[in-house]
């Protein structure tokens, strides 16, 4: 632990409103200094957790500590947290140095080290000269930095930023990504971050952890959420993947007609689902042992700049009406020796990369 | 030479260009009409007329009598008066009532705001007299105080001043509500959120945030509330009880004493012009323009 | 004046649409339009002289109420025709006729031999006299009420509280009695500035106990109904309706300052000679007579007490009965004329004080 940031214990954290319920006992370890994301479909849960972090939503029960402090019955404001909103949420009527020095003239810093801490936080978001603007005369990136600018001139040691690249178009979101994280890496304030969108996830988090249905779903690395997702919901919501169902008997999987050997002992007999990532799928000329194949006919392909995306009918009468995407990086491949449409093919999947998720979603 | 050349197309897109601006100065033609119509047509001709005497021709007569005659100067303070504190008690009790609006539901919020619109479905008249029924020295509150033991003598609330007020504040404070109302909505509860996030107690955040954001609305529906009660006439006839006579009043009753227009216009001149300068006086010391723009 | 309107001719726009639902287009010449106050007043009228009236000449009559002379003055001068006879007191007539906007009315045509003295002018043929009368509450008095102006300028030997009129007229009269002045100096008296001052001082003396200044006969009636004051100014016929109604109130003749009301044809109607055909018709005795019933507005012709038109008890109850009108001073139009902007301009100015 340095003391540029704190870590964050969340226990059994339960919300309903009525009859839904929005967080069902939510434990959570965030640890200090660490970029943590939130990761769920809308309506799952992740913004009310965020919402109980920053004190504007009170659990029914449960416990929330900022270091060793419970901090669940404290206001808002005496959290010492500081925060980036989905739009923003800037003060229209000050100018972008007013905005970001707002915190300070709070914490009765005189104007002088106002002045400075305001310049270098415009300074670290990359808008130095711009403290003179209106809020009105920003872009939507340039008011995103403002609102980081803000939440991290008063040096908090928690930050929660609840979706703040959502209203962002896509090159600017993917560039303040690393930006982001980069800010992140310099400053080590322990970082709490919602979001809808897994690729974002997977590309800023230290940890990421999934909700749905106000329930932790799978804790852990951005590797290990894809390469391992606890259940079918992570493993259909992280990633492009396809899930093909399986019957697993005495630790054997049966995959349409083939037995299936998977990278993880498979102790229990039942319903299960193979994971399969387009970007894992090969094509194979002849077969080998390390893998598991699937035989079918090329329905599409789509050259895609990068990468060229084939979707491949399997065989009916093992596999029912099913398809699978393969993904073939550009340059991998001569493009010009692929199956072309309605042609025959065998597509393999390393036994490594076969990876079995319960077919029920609770069964993580 | 004159240079000949020209770019390609350059002169049909530069009037394809003026036309549009025709187009849409054409679009601001009926509010033009309707302004130098229904404003500067009658404002110009109350002019003219106040410079016309009894015998009907130009003369300061109907200037010079309000310089002789205190009562004239009188009725402007009392008509100033009434309005600056009808307007200061609308905003005392309207903005705790809009800003209590913003903050519940919507649902809440639009039943709230049909028991602030009633009022405006009873006529005026109605109202007013309604007030005088309650409040007069043997109406429904003295009676009831007297009593109950409550009060020993009954108060004058009524043929006064405060009466004046009462009723005027009554009509005037939806008003008031409306404009504040739907600029206290407008305001992204973001905002509020953020100050107290970044160490704002309650009440720092609302004066320093949402306050400064519902000035536009608060300054609009002050200055309706305002303008409106230079010219209001039944209430404080009803509920002054002679002890309050406003501008209107007089302007009224000189019509009936001079058999002149001119008489009239004089007044409305110079409430008009006295209005006028307080209004640039109040938005130079207030900035309107400081909140006029929202990200 | 017997404005029944809370506000008279507050919104002169409001009265002039009220006045546009008369058809100008469709008016056939044996139709009259006629206006008056309104209420209980124009009620008693319409019922005792316009329509009886109008059934003997055998023509239609239409009524509506109006303003007051000022919206006269607007219908002639912006040439608009939508009435042809208004209902007026002497005073307005007066004012109206100065100004030019009125036709002199033909006494040839009209009989007025048999009026009251005075009770007719040039603009105006008298159709009623009424009384401005100091009226005080007997929850509060009793029977000793203020039975002089001098008594209801006192506020020690009758303390209370007071209403007056918000206009000018029949207020300095009614204060220089007070003063001492005799009835038959009262206008010499107020020619004059200094005599006008003496008459609103007389008044700021007793402003404070003044809890309101009223502006119709409607609110002052109903000042006194409410208890809301325990003594003002105000017409008698007013105090009469309102003490059926079971108002608690009195008045006294001796307070008692006449004034009539009487008809008048504004400049350049149409129908001028029916008009004055009509208003002749109206100035008989038995019309009056009837128009009395309904309120204590005495006739103006006294063949009405010399033919015995009226039962004795009711004629004791009009200002004109002899016996009445015998305590009484006669307002005069013609130092309203001469003085009233003037007066109005200082009783403001004491007003707002």
């Amino acid at each position: 632990m340095n003391d540029s940031s704190l870590n964050i214990s969340i226990e059994d954290v339960t919300k309903s409103y009525g009859d839904f319920h929005a967080l069902k006992e939510v434990s959570l370890e965030v640890t200090s200094g660490e970029f943590l994301t939130l990761l769920g479909p809308s309506g799952s849960g992740k913004t009310t957790l965020l919402m109980v972090l920053a004190g504007f939503t009170s659990p029914d029960y449960g416990s929330v500590k900022f270091g060793e402090k419970e901090v669940v019955f404290e206001p808002p404001h005496l959290r010492g947290i500081g925060m980036v909103f989905q739009n923003y949420a800037l003060f229209p009527h000050m100018n972008v140095a007013e905005n970001v020095g707002y915190p300070q003239k709070l914490r009765g810093v005189s104007k002088e080290e106002t002045r400075i801490s305001v310049e270098n936080a415009l300074s670290t978001v990359k808008l130095d000269e711009l403290g003179h603007r209106r809020i009105d005369e920003l872009s939507g990136g340039q008011k995103q930095r403002v609102a980081l600018a803000r939440a991290i001139v008063f040096k908090p040691k928690i930050l929660l930023m609840d979706e703040p690249l959502s209203a962002l178009d896509k090159k600017l979101r993917e560039e303040m990504q690393i930006e982001l994280r980069q800010l992140h890496d310099s400053l080590s304030m322990t970082t709490v971050y919602v979001t809808h969108d897994q690729k974002e996830a997977l590309t800023m988090s230290d940890r990421i952890a999934v909700i749905n249905d106000g329930q932790l779903m799978q804790l852990g690395t951005p590797n290990e959420i894809y390469r391992r997702p606890n259940n079918a919901f992570i493993a259909d919501f992280i990633g492009e993947s396809t899930l093909l169902p399986a019957k697993v008997k005495n630790g054997i999987a049966t995959v349409g007609a083939a037995k299936f050997k998977g990278t993880q002992r498979l102790k229990k007999d039942g319903d299960f689902m193979l994971v399969v990532r387009p970007e894992k799928l090969f094509i194979a000329n002849r077969r080998a042992r390390d893998a598991n194949y699937f035989e079918g006919v090329v329905k599409d392909s789509i050259f895609q700049g990068e990468s060229q995306l084939m979707v491949i009918k399997l065989d009916p009468q093992n596999y029912g009406d099913r398809s699978l995407r393969i993904r073939l990086p550009n340059g991998s491949t001569n493009l010009g020796e692929l199956p072309g449409v309605d042609e025959k093919i065998v597509l393999g999947l390393k036994i490594v990369d076969s990876y079995f998720v319960e077919a029920t979603n609770g069964g993580a | 030479m004159v240079e000949l050349e020209q770019n390609l197309n350059q002169a049909a897109l530069t009037q394809l260009a003026r036309r549009e601006h025709y187009t849409f100065f054409g679009l601001t033609l009926p509010y033009l009409v309707l302004v130098g119509a229904m404003i500067i047509i009658p404002i110009g001709w109350l002019f003219f007329l106040s410079f016309v005497g009894r015998d009907g021709s130009f003369s300061f007569e109907n200037y010079e009598r309000m310089i002789n005659s205190k009562a004239y100067l009188r009725i402007f303070i009392t008509t100033f008066k009434i309005s600056i504190l009808t307007t200061f008690f609308c905003a005392l009790f309207g903005y705790p009532l809009a800003y209590f609006m913003s903050q519940i539901s919507r649902k809440w919020a639009n039943i709230c705001m049909i028991g602030v619109l009633i009022p405006f479905w009873t006529s005026l008249l109605v109202r007013t007299y309604a007030w005088l029924v309650l409040l007069q020295k043997k109406g429904l509150v003295n009676s009831v105080a007297v009593d109950l033991g409550l009060l020993s003598e009954p108060i004058k609330f009524v043929h006064n001043t405060s009466g004046t007020l009462i009723g005027m504040v009554h009509i005037m404070l939806p008003f008031l509500i409306l404009p504040l109302y739907a600029n206290m909505r407008a305001i992204d509860p973001h905002c509020v959120k953020a100050a107290s996030s970044l160490g704002a107690t309650p009440t720092r955040a609302f004066w320093t945030v949402f306050f400064p954001l519902s000035i536009p609305g608060l300054l609009a529906g002050l200055l309706i509330v305002f303008v409106l009660c230079l010219g209001f006439y039944v209430t404080p006839a009803v509920l002054g009880g002679g002890k309050v006579i406003m501008a209107a009043m007089k302007i009224s009753s000189n019509i009936e004493l001079y058999f002149s227009w001119g008489a009239a216009s004089a007044l409305g001149v110079v409430l008009l012009v006295v209005t006028m300068l307080i209004l640039l006086i109040a938005s130079k010391l207030v900035s309107f323009d400081q909140f006029g723009q929202r990200s | 004046m017997k404005s029944i309107f809370m506000f008279k001719t507050a919104v002169i726009a409001a009265a002039s649409f009220g006045l546009a639902s008369f058809s100008t287009a469709s008016l056939a010449e044996d139709t009259l339009r006629i206006v008056s106050w309104g209420g209980a007043y124009q009620k008693g009228q319409s019922v005792g002289i316009f329509q009886p009236a109008a059934q003997a000449m055998g023509i239609t009559v239409k009524e509506d109420t109006y303003g007051g002379i000022s919206d006269v003055k607007l219908m002639v001068k912006s040439g608009a025709d939508k009435f042809d006879i208004f209902s007026s007191g002497a005073g307005g007539c007066a004012s109206g006729g100065a100004e030019g906007i009125l036709e002199k009315l033909d006494y040839s045509v009209i009989d007025v031999s048999n009026h009251l003295p005075g009770m007719y002018s040039d603009y105006c043929a008298g159709a009623d006299i009424f009384s401005v009368v100091a009226a005080w509450n007997t929850e509060t008095y009793g029977d000793n009420g203020p039975r002089s102006w001098a008594d209801f300028f006192d506020v020690e030997k009758f303390p209370g509280t007071r209403a007056m009129r918000a206009k000018v007229d029949s207020q300095l009269e009614a204060a220089l009695l007070a003063d001492g002045v005799a009835k038959e100096d009262i206008y010499k008296v107020l020619d004059s500035e200094e005599g006008i001052d003496r008459a609103l001082d007389k008044i700021r003396s007793i402003k404070p106990h003044i809890a309101v200044w009223w502006t119709s006969g409607a609110q002052h009636a109903q000042l006194m109904k409410d208890g809301e004051v325990d003594m003002t100014t105000g017409w008698n016929g007013r105090f009469d309706v309102a003490k059926l109604d079971g108002a608690k109130v009195s008045y006294d003749w001796k307070t008692g300052i006449m004034d009539w009301e009487g008809y008048g044809i504004p400049k350049g109607v149409k129908n001028k000679d029916l008009a004055m055909k009509y208003i002749a018709e109206m100035m008989k005795p038995e019309y009056m007579a009837e128009f009395a019933k309904y309120i204590t507005y005495g006739p103006t012709n006294k063949l009405v007490y010399e033919l015995n038109l009226m039962e004795d008890s009711r004629a004791r109850q009009m200002p004109s009965h002899p016996d009445n009108a015998k305590h009484q001073m006669t307002l005069r139009t013609d130092w309203y004329a001469k003085w009233r902007t003037i007066a109005a301009e200082k009783y403001t100015e004491m007003m707002t004080e």
